[in-house]
């Protein structure tokens, strides 16, 4: 057996003076090893392309995340005082549409919803920004606003504080990149792919069938949407369904109510103070994950509370013929097409109540 | 920035493109130069300036201690630089580990003391590129070598880019002698080093990443105790997620280094094929093991001193070298886990007479009960915390088993795949150098071999997590 490296006689053999040698190169012919091994690699991402593009990937689709988020929110510090910043989950993140919203009041939101993300941070972030004085919506899924949690994307403002030059650059080339290339898509690498084979479960543990999968796209400006496939295959939707069956739990306590609602009235205050101002939309959801919600967070405990205690305008989809029966594929995002409506409404809503918006609407 | 990040690709291509152009050898040195300081800075650019300290202070320090004759002031000289170097890690890497400590320490004695919160943030690849220069200034200290002719060849080697901040740990004997003369990559070269870019970043981006994280993650993130089965399970795919993270940046590093025409040594030999501990380091990390032994085993003592001295210095540089991963006792426990087994083989070689074994089958045995044992100092690598290890422990050693698996289908199959053919390419690759399989294989097989690492990296996206060894 050899000698232990910690074992040598320091008199027999002094502490080493390693010295450089030249590495050795396989002599093997590598002309035509790198054509080949190109040849090869460029057949392989063509076919892995083409692939991705048949399940329903397309360029253009820029993807999110932590650094799409970042840059959005650089945004709220370059913008003048009419920023319009938009907060909250995945509901209000999907069913705004940022071209209709600007085209009715001139005024094009900052999308800073984050998916399965609690909104409160993000409300007091910008409470605390001296230099906003803005509007500010603030989606609400109750019980992801009123919990203690933080949520998926808990560390997004800590990531846009303290993001590397490096990230930055790399994000501007990941997003020249997915603006050509379809398979650029965190939901389709190919060992998550291979993570997602159906295979029966182990008694009792949460597999990858249990994870949300990809239910969005993105344009630019992190305008996002509910993905098509979504709607038109039932395995996938299907899917989509299993997922949000996942959150179910006790109801919200009447502690966290009372905490919520005490830190927005602060947050709301300091915005206010600034000439800004608050409103809360609480978009459509259905089916068993509604039912879901309105055992956990009665409308009159949390909702109405919020409203009432906040002296915000306050949108709830119940409240408009136009919302309360509109598409959702899979029970918790409305339909690309219903989005629209949906923007639609609730944008006119705020025209007439929001003196902030009022004031700042073009002319005719 | 990382190596598995779109923003080296450009950058790399940039610095590529650079040094190939026909200009003076001063300039390219100086181009290096500033394309890792740039490198670093594109992390977080404040922290360059603990480079600057590192590299000035080594610098004069080293040049002093050269011309001076007198024992105390070069002794003087010598603790200046470690003080330095060791001030600003220990600042920055253990200064709440320290109070924490300290604070416990109080405690104990009844003193109710409350330290400041402490919020610095630990600049990336500190604990390598101290090492390596406090290794320049002892070795001019040991006239073991004479400082560097040049200043920019200097920085060079406090900052060149492939190994700043996972290493390996370069000597300065390795690399100083490297920057005086032009060097510039052949076409060969490049092939190779873009084989070995790609081969190391296919273990850290799908073999690592992709394949064996997600099992360690689910073991290790358990807050309860968990089947025999998934503790070993998640154990295991750690083993190979920690060796295939870590080895493949060494193995990128090699090979960004030899695109450029320069030559960096192995740090990783087929590490789960060694039999024994004194083989399992000189096979895992080894520009650290050998760091260890030159800087803080020898000048202990080393074996020169009785048996029971030698014991108590490899078990010394054992905990310190597990210190040296990280600010927490669980490290030290590392360490100390690894000390034991070496103090223990040594004792077993002297006991019994260190004779080589023929038999294929002993052999075989030998590995994997090196591999087992090596698998229970990972547990303490990994855990967050001492309790999460001795739930982790309980379970593998069935002492405190539960009952509720973590592990889904998927990840137990894919353990159960991944880390037999690891073991099985560790094993086959013992006495081997890649070099030498590469050129006995035929060309196409490379070239497919190749494309297909490139093609699952590519496919796989990745999710630019950092390297493991960053944070130490």
């Amino acid at each position: 057996m050899p000698l232990s490296t910690f074992s040598s006689d320091a008199r027999a053999m002094p502490a080493q003076k390693p010295t450089f040698y030249e590495r050795h190169v396989p002599d093997i012919r590598w002309g035509r090893t790198l054509v080949l091994c190109l040849f090869l690699a460029l057949v392989g991402f063509t076919a892995w392309e083409t692939g991705m593009r048949s399940l329903g990937l397309f360029p253009g689709d820029l993807g999110d995340g932590q650094g799409h988020w970042a840059v959005e929110r650089r945004k709220i510090d370059t913008s003048d005082q009419d920023a319009v910043a938009i907060v909250g989950a995945s509901r209000i993140l999907f069913d705004t549409d940022l071209d209709l919203f600007k085209s009715k009041t001139g005024l094009r939101p900052v999308q800073l919803a984050l998916p399965g993300t609690n909104a409160r941070p993000f409300l007091e972030d910008l409470a605390n920004d001296e230099d906003f004085s803005g509007l500010v919506i603030v989606g609400i899924t109750e019980v992801s606003y009123f919990r203690e949690g933080l949520g998926l994307f808990h560390g997004a403002l800590d990531y846009y504080r303290t993001e590397s030059p490096s990230r930055r650059i790399g994000h501007r080339i990941y997003r020249a990149l997915s603006r050509h290339l379809a398979f650029i898509d965190d939901g389709y690498g190919l060992t998550t792919l291979l993570e997602r084979i159906r295979l029966e479960e182990r008694s009792g543990v949460k597999g990858p069938y249990d994870d949300v999968w990809k239910i969005s796209v993105a344009g630019a400006d992190r305008k996002t949407w509910l993905w098509d496939r979504i709607e038109t295959d039932t395995y996938l939707r299907d899917h989509a369904r299993y997922a949000w069956d996942d959150f179910r739990g006790d109801p919200v306590s009447t502690d966290i109510v009372d905490t919520v609602i005490d830190s927005t009235r602060r947050d709301i205050l300091k915005i206010r103070q600034r000439g800004g101002e608050v409103v809360f939309i609480r978009p459509p959801s259905a089916g068993p994950v509604l039912v879901n919600e309105r055992l956990r967070a009665p409308r009159s405990r949390v909702w109405d509370r919020l409203i009432a205690e906040t002296g915000a305008v306050g949108i709830h989809f119940e409240d408009y013929p136009a919302t309360r029966d509109l598409e959702l594929p899979e029970w918790s995002h409305l339909s690309r097409d219903d989005a629209r409506i949906f923007t639609e409404v609730y944008v006119d809503v705020m025209m007439g109540r929001v003196d902030w918006l009022r004031q700042r609407l073009p002319e005719g | 920035m990382l190596f598995n990040s779109l923003t080296f690709i450009v950058f790399f291509a940039a610095v590529l493109g650079l040094h190939a152009l026909p200009l003076p050898w001063r300039l390219k040195k100086f181009n290096l130069l500033i394309a890792s300081y740039l490198f670093y800075a594109a992390w977080n650019p404040p922290f360059v300036l603990l480079l600057w300290l590192s590299t000035l202070v080594d610098w004069f320090v080293a040049r002093a201690i050269y011309t001076e004759e007198r024992l105390t002031r070069r002794r003087g000289l010598m603790l200046l630089s470690v003080a330095v170097n060791l001030g600003v890690l220990g600042y920055f890497k253990y200064g709440e580990f320290l109070l924490e400590n300290w604070q416990l320490l109080m405690g104990t004695m009844g003193i109710d003391f409350h330290p400041p919160s402490w919020s610095i943030v630990l600049p990336v690849g500190i604990s390598f590129y101290t090492f390596q220069t406090m290794a320049y200034s002892l070795d001019v200290y040991l006239r073991r070598s004479a400082p560097a002719e040049s200043f920019t060849d200097f920085a060079l080697f406090v900052t060149f880019f492939p190994q700043l901040v996972a290493g390996p740990i370069v000597r300065p004997t390795q690399l100083i002698p490297q920057f005086a003369t032009p060097r510039r990559a052949n076409v060969n070269q490049i092939a190779w080093g873009l084989g070995l870019v790609t081969l190391g970043l296919f273990q850290k981006v799908v073999v690592a990443d992709g394949l064996l994280a997600p099992a360690a993650d689910k073991v290790f993130g358990a807050g309860q105790s968990l089947p025999f089965g998934d503790a070993w399970l998640g154990t295991l795919a750690f083993s190979g997620q920690i060796f295939c993270d870590f080895a493949g940046y060494s193995t990128t590093a090699i090979g960004i280094a030899m695109c450029l025409g320069f030559s960096l040594p192995n740090n990783f030999r087929f590490p789960y094929a060694a039999m024994g501990f004194s083989d399992f380091w000189r096979r895992w990390h080894i520009s650290l093991s050998t760091w260890l032994r030159d800087y803080l085993y020898i000048p202990l003592g080393g074996n020169r001193k009785g048996s029971l001295r030698t014991y108590a210095n490899l078990l010394t540089t054992m905990l310190l070298g597990g210190l040296w991963h990280g600010a927490s006792w669980t490290f030290v426990a590392w360490g100390g886990l690894h000390g034991i087994y070496l103090a223990t083989e040594r004792w077993l070689k002297r006991r019994f007479g260190g004779r080589s074994v023929r038999p294929v089958a002993t052999r075989i045995g030998l590995v994997l009960l090196t591999y087992l044992l090596v698998n229970l100092t990972w547990v303490m690598f990994r855990a967050q915390d001492f309790p999460t290890a001795w739930r982790l422990l309980g379970a593998m050693t069935g002492l405190a088993t539960g009952d509720q698996a973590v592990l889904p289908r998927i990840n137990v199959i894919i353990v159960a795949v991944v880390i037999p053919v690891m073991l099985l390419v560790h094993w086959l690759m013992r006495e081997r150098e890649l070099e030498a399989v590469v050129t006995s294989l035929p060309w196409w097989a490379t070239a497919t071999a190749w494309a297909g690492m490139l093609f699952t990296i590519v496919a796989t996206q990745g999710s630019g997590d950092a390297f493991i060894y960053f944070q130490f």
